[in-house]
C-alpha cells in the first residue's frame, strides 16, 4: 500500500483487515513515499512479487526525480511484477487524468477516494481478487461519457480545455501545456470544429465541453 | 461693371499724375537751361576785351551770383570755372583761387573725379607763380586722380587726356625750375603722350611740351636732342595761330643751345632768323630785345668786339628800357659788363654789373643776379671782390639749398600721397577685417544662440521625456505591486486549496474509512446511526474538496490589478477624509489591453479631481464612473459639494494639468458646476 497518509493506510487496513475477511492471509507492506515504494517493488520482485498494489497518485517524488508520481511508479511496477494487480486511488476526479490514468495503465480497480467507502472498498478488492476488474462510479461515469461521444479529445486537447475552464487565458496556456500559442489555437479551432460551434468563443467552447463532459 | 468703371477712373488719375510730374521736371529742367544760358552771355560779356575792367568785373558778378542759385551739380562747377578762368585773364587772382576752391569743394560733395582734378589743376596754376610746393602739391593731387581714371575701364579716356596733359606740362615747369631735369623730361613725355590722344584742345601744347623737353634737354647736356626737339616744336606749331611765335621762340632757343656749345655761328644764324619775323616782333619788343641781345652776345662771345655789337646791345637796352624789360635789363647789362670788361673799361663794366645786380634783385633772378656778383668780384678792388665773392658764394650755397628745398618737398608731397593712398587702402583693409570680424562674431554667437536654444529644447524634451517615463515607472511599480499583491494571494490560496485537497481531505477520508471499516464489522445496534455521521463526513469531505477546488481555479485577472489600483486610491483616499465613495467599472474596457501612459493620465487625473474635491469642494459623497461608449473611455467624478462658477474660476495647476493631460491623449475635458450644485468633471478619451 502506497500512500503518504499514514491515516489512509489505516483507513485501508481497518477495511480490509475486518473479521468478515477471514478467507485470505492478507500480508501488508506499507510505504509513503516513491523511494521506499520503489525499493519495497523491486525486492518483492526478487522474492515473493506482491499480489496486488494500492497505488496514490499524488506522492513524495523520488529522490532521484525520475519517478514523480503513483503514475510513474505502477508503470514500473507492472513491468517487474506483471502479475500483480495495481489499484489506483486517488482523490483526483477531473476527466483528463482519469483519462491518463487509463490510458496509461490500464490498471485493475480504480477508486476515487471521494467516492470510496469502505464497503465498495471491500466489493473492489473481492471481485479483483477474482480477476474482474473493477472501477468506481465516476470512472465509469467517465468511461460512459466517452462512448456517447463519437469521438474522443486527446490528452493535449482535455488538458487545454480544462486549464481554460479553470480560467487560465488563451496566451499563458503554453505555460501548461507544452504546445506553442499557434498549435494551442489551432486545437482550440480544431475542438470548436469537432463541438460544431466554429467561431464561438472560449466561453461557448467550455460551456459545450461541460455539456459533452470533457471537463 | 462699376469696378471696371473704376479701374479706369484710377488708370486716368494714373496717367493725369504722371503727365504733371513729367511737366514739373521740364520745368526745373527749363529753368537750370535758361539760368545756364544767362551764365553763359554774362561770362561771355565779361571776355569782351572793349569793355572796361569795371564792367567787365560786373557780368562776373552776375554771372556768379547765377551760379549761386543752381543746385549742386556738374553745371554749377563748370559755371564756377568759367567765370574764375575770365577772373584769371582779368588777373584777380583773389577770386579765382576762392572760386576754384568752392569748385573743389562742391565737385568732393557729389565726388566727381574729373571736376575734382580740374580744380586742383586751377589752384595749382593759382600757386605755380607764388607757393611751389602748394603748385606741385595741387598739380600732383590732380594728376594722381587722372592716372586713377585711366586705370578704370568705364571711362573714356580722350575726355580729360588735354586737361590732364597741361597738368603734367605744369608739373615738368615746376620739376624744371627746381632743376629735377630728368623728372621734367619724364613728365613732359607723359603730357605729349597725353596731347596726342586729346581730341578736343582748343589750343595746341605740343610745341609748348617741345619746347620744354628742348629746354631739359639743354640743361642736361643733350644738345643734339635739344636742337631736334625745338626744331619738332616749330613743326608742330605751324599751321595755327601761334605758328610765328614758336619759330621765334624755337630759333631763339636753338640759338642759345648753340650758343651753349659754343657754335656762336649756328647760334648766330638762328638768332637772325628768328629776327626775321620782323612784322611780327614789331608788336612784341620783350621778344625782339631778347633775340637781339642774344645775338649781340653771341657776336660778342665768338670774338666781336667792335662798335657794331655794342650798338646791338645798347639798341636792345634802350628798348628795354622804354617798355621796362627788367628781366631783359638784367641780363642786356650784364651782358653789357661783360663786354666792357673784355674790353677793360673796369669802370662802365662796374656800373653795368651793378645795375644788372639791382636790377636782379627787383626781379628775384637770381641767376642774372649770380652772374653779376661773379662779374662783380673779378672786376672789384680785391677787398670788395673779396664781398662779393663772398656774396656769390652766399648766394650760390642758399640757391643751391633752395632748389634741394624744393625738390625734397616735392618728394615728400609725392610720398605723402602715396603713403595717403597706402593708408587709405590700409584702412579699407582694416575696415574690411574689422566688418568680417563683425561678421564672423556675429555669426558665431547667433550660432552659439541657436546652439543654446537647441539645446534648451533639447533637455526640456528630454525633461518632458524622462517626467512621461518616470510617469510609465510610476504605473508599472503600482501595477507590479497590485500584481505581487495579487500573486501572493493566489499563492496563499494555491497553498491552502493543496493543503486542504492533499492533506486535511485525504486524512479526514482515511478516518472515514477508518471509521466505516471499523462500523461494518461492529454489531452494537449503532451500526446505522454511524454510517449517518459516515455520510455526514463524506458530505464534508465533499465540501473541502469544493472549497479547494474554488481556492486552486482562481487564475490571476491582470487587468483587474488597474480597477483594484483605483480602486484602492478612491478608498484610502476617501478614508482619510471622511467621505462617503462610489464606484463603477464598465467591464466591456479591456484595461489590459489599454496603453500604460493612458492608465497612469486617467490614474493621475483621478487623483487631482479628488485632491481638489478635498480641498475646496467640501462634499460628502463622490461618485467615480468609468464607461465605455462607442469606443472612448469615459471618466465621470461627481461631488455634491459647493460647486464653483466655472467662467469665473481662473485655472489653478490642478486644472491645467488635467487639461493637458487630457490633450495629451486627444480626449476632451468639461468641468460642469454651480454654486451649491456639485460639480461634475467628465473626461472624455478614445481607446
Amino acid at each position: 500500500m502506497i500512500d503518504d497518509h499514514p491515516m489512509i493506510i489505516e483507513g485501508y487496513k481497518n477495511t480490509l483487515l475486518g473479521e468478515n475477511q477471514k478467507e485470505y492471509q492478507i500480508k501488508i507492506d506499507i510505504a509513503s513515499n516513491c523511494d521506499d515504494a520503489y525499493d519495497n517493488i523491486v525486492k518483492s520482485s526478487e522474492s515473493t512479487p506482491y499480489d496486488m498494489l494500492f497505488v496514490d497518485i499524488k506522492l513524495p517524488p523520488s529522490s532521484d526525480g525520475k519517478i514523480t508520481s503513483g503514475e510513474d511508479l505502477a508503470k514500473h511496477a507492472k513491468e517487474m511484477l506483471p502479475k500483480a494487480k495495481v489499484i489506483i486511488l486517488t482523490m483526483h476526479r477531473e476527466d483528463h487524468r482519469i483519462h491518463n490514468i487509463l490510458k496509461n495503465i490500464n490498471p485493475a480497480g480504480f477508486l476515487i477516494k471521494s467516492d470510496l467507502t469502505s464497503s465498495e472498498l471491500l466489493l473492489a478488492f473481492n471481485n479483483i481478487v477474482k480477476g474482474k476488474a473493477y472501477y468506481s462510479a465516476t470512472v465509469n461515469d467517465h468511461f460512459r461519457k466517452m462512448m456517447t461521444n463519437k469521438f474522443s479529445l486527446d490528452e493535449k486537447n482535455l488538458k487545454i480545455l480544462y486549464h481554460l475552464s479553470r480560467g487560465v487565458k488563451t496566451k499563458n496556456l503554453p505555460n501548461y501545456v507544452s504546445l506553442s500559442l499557434s498549435a494551442i489555437e489551432k486545437r482550440k479551432n480544431q475542438i470548436k470544429e469537432m463541438f460544431s460551434i466554429a467561431k464561438a468563443d472560449d466561453q461557448k467552447l467550455l460551456e459545450e465541453a461541460r455539456k459533452r463532459g470533457f471537463i | 461693371m462699376k469696378l471696371l468703371f473704376k479701374k479706369t477712373l484710377i488708370l486716368f488719375f494714373l496717367i493725369l499724375f504722371i503727365g504733371c510730374s513729367d511737366k514739373s521736371k521740364d520745368k526745373i529742367h527749363e529753368e537750370d537751361q535758361l539760368k545756364l544760358n544767362l551764365i553763359e552771355s554774362h561770362v561771355e560779356k565779361s571776355k569782351d576785351r572793349s569793355r572796361s575792367k569795371k564792367e567787365r568785373k560786373g557780368e562776373l558778378i552776375k554771372a556768379y551770383g547765377i551760379v549761386s542759385t543752381l543746385p549742386n551739380s556738374k553745371n554749377k562747377i563748370e559755371g564756377l570755372h568759367a567765370i574764375s578762368i575770365v577772373y584769371y585773364s582779368l588777373k584777380d587772382y583773389g577770386k579765382f583761387k576762392y572760386l576754384n576752391l568752392k569748385a573743389l569743394d562742391l565737385s568732393k560733395q557729389i565726388s566727381d573725379s574729373i571736376k575734382i582734378a580740374k580744380s586742383n589743376g586751377f589752384l595749382g596754376i593759382y600757386y605755380r607763380n607764388k607757393e611751389l610746393d602748394s603748385a606741385y602739391k595741387s598739380f600732383k593731387e590732380a594728376d594722381k586722380i587722372y592716372l586713377s581714371l585711366d586705370n578704370n575701364l568705364g571711362v573714356d579716356k580722350t575726355e580729360y587726356a588735354y586737361d590732364h596733359g597741361k597738368i603734367l606740362l605744369d608739373l615738368a615747369k615746376l620739376s624744371r625750375k627746381v632743376k629735377n631735369y630728368t623728372e621734367s623730361e619724364e613728365l613732359t613725355v607723359r603730357a605729349i603722350k597725353k596731347f596726342e590722344i586729346a581730341q578736343d584742345e582748343t589750343e595746341s601744347f605740343l610745341p609748348l611740351s617741345y619746347s620744354n623737353l628742348g629746354t631739359v634737354a639743354k640743361y642736361l647736356g643733350r644738345y643734339d636732342d635739344a636742337v631736334n626737339y625745338h626744331k619738332k616744336s616749330i613743326e608742330y606749331a605751324k599751321n595755327t595761330n601761334k605758328e610765328v611765335r614758336y619759330a621765334i621762340i624755337g630759333n631763339n632757343n636753338i640759338g642759345t643751345v648753340y650758343k651753349s656749345q659754343n657754335r656762336y655761328e649756328d647760334a648766330k644764324k638762328y638768332y637772325n632768323k628768328g629776327l626775321s619775323y620782323k612784322e611780327f616782333l614789331k608788336k612784341r619788343p620783350k621778344r625782339y630785345t631778347l633775340l637781339l641781345d642774344n645775338l649781340a652776345y653771341a657776336k660778342f662771345l665768338s670774338g666781336d668786339n667792335s662798335e657794331k655789337v655794342l650798338d646791338l646791345f645798347y639798341e636792345a637796352l634802350r628798348k628795354r628800357d622804354s617798355v621796362n624789360d627788367l628781366v631783359g635789363i638784367a641780363t642786356n647789362t650784364l651782358h653789357l659788363a661783360e663786354y666792357y670788361k673784355s674790353v677793360n673799361n673796369d669802370s662802365l663794366a662796374k656800373f653795368f654789373a651793378n645795375r644788372a645786380k639791382n636790377t636782379a634783385l627787383e626781379v628775384n633772378n637770381n641767376e642774372e643776379l649770380l652772374r653779376s656778383y661773379q662779374l662783380l668780384s673779378e672786376i672789384s678792388e680785391s677787398k670788395v671782390g673779396l664781398d662779393y665773392a663772398k656774396n656769390y658764394i652766399k648766394l650760390n650755397d642758399s640757391l643751391v639749398k633752395e632748389e634741394r628745398l624744393f625738390r625734397d618737398k616735392f618728394a615728400r608731397i609725392e610720398f605723402e600721397t602715396d603713403e595717403m593712398k597706402a593708408e587709405n587702402l590700409q584702412i579699407s583693409k582694416e575696415n574690411q577685417i574689422l566688418i568680417i570680424a563683425i561678421l564672423g562674431l556675429t555669426a558665431l554667437f547667433l550660432l552659439g544662440y541657436i546652439i543654446f536654444r537647441q539645446q534648451q529644447s533639447n533637455k526640456e524634451l528630454l525633461f518632458a521625456q524622462t517626467q512621461q517615463e518616470a510617469n510609465q515607472e510610476i504605473y508599472r511599480l503600482l501595477l507590479n505591486q497590485q500584481i505581487k499583491l495579487e500573486e501572493g494571494r493566489q499563492l496563499e490560496q494555491h497553498r491552502m486549496s493543496e493543503e486542504l485537497h492533499d492533506g486535511v481531505l485525504g486524512r479526514l477520508f482515511g478516518v472515514r474509512l477508518s471509521l466505516d471499516g471499523i462500523n461494518q464489522r461492529a454489531n452494537d445496534g449503532f451500526t446505522e446511526a454511524r454510517n449517518k455521521y459516515i455520510d455526514e463526513l463524506k458530505s464534508i469531505e465533499k465540501e473541502i474538496r469544493l472549497i479547494s477546488h474554488d481556492l486552486g481555479t482562481e487564475a490571476i485577472p491582470s487587468d483587474v490589478a488597474y480597477i483594484d489600483a483605483v480602486e484602492s486610491l478612491i478608498s484610502d483616499l476617501c478614508e482619510v477624509n471622511n467621505l462617503h465613495f462610489e464606484f463603477s467599472n464598465d467591464e466591456d474596457i479591456d484595461w489590459e489591453h489599454i496603453d500604460d501612459q493612458k492608465k497612469v493620465n486617467l490614474f493621475r487625473i483621478l487623483q487631482e479631481s479628488l485632491q481638489n474635491i478635498f480641498k475646496h469642494a467640501n462634499a460628502e459623497s463622490i461618485k467615480i464612473n468609468f464607461d465605455y461608449i462607442e469606443d472612448k473611455i469615459n471618466l465621470t467624478i461627481l461631488d455634491d459639494g459647493i460647486g464653483f462658477k466655472s467662467n469665473k474660476v481662473k485655472k489653478g495647476i490642478g486644472l491645467k494639468n488635467i487639461t493637458s493631460r487630457v490633450s495629451q491623449m486627444s480626449g476632451v475635458v468639461q468641468f460642469l458646476s454651480n454654486n451649491n450644485a456639485g460639480t461634475v468633471v467628465s473626461v472624455s478619451v478614445p481607446v
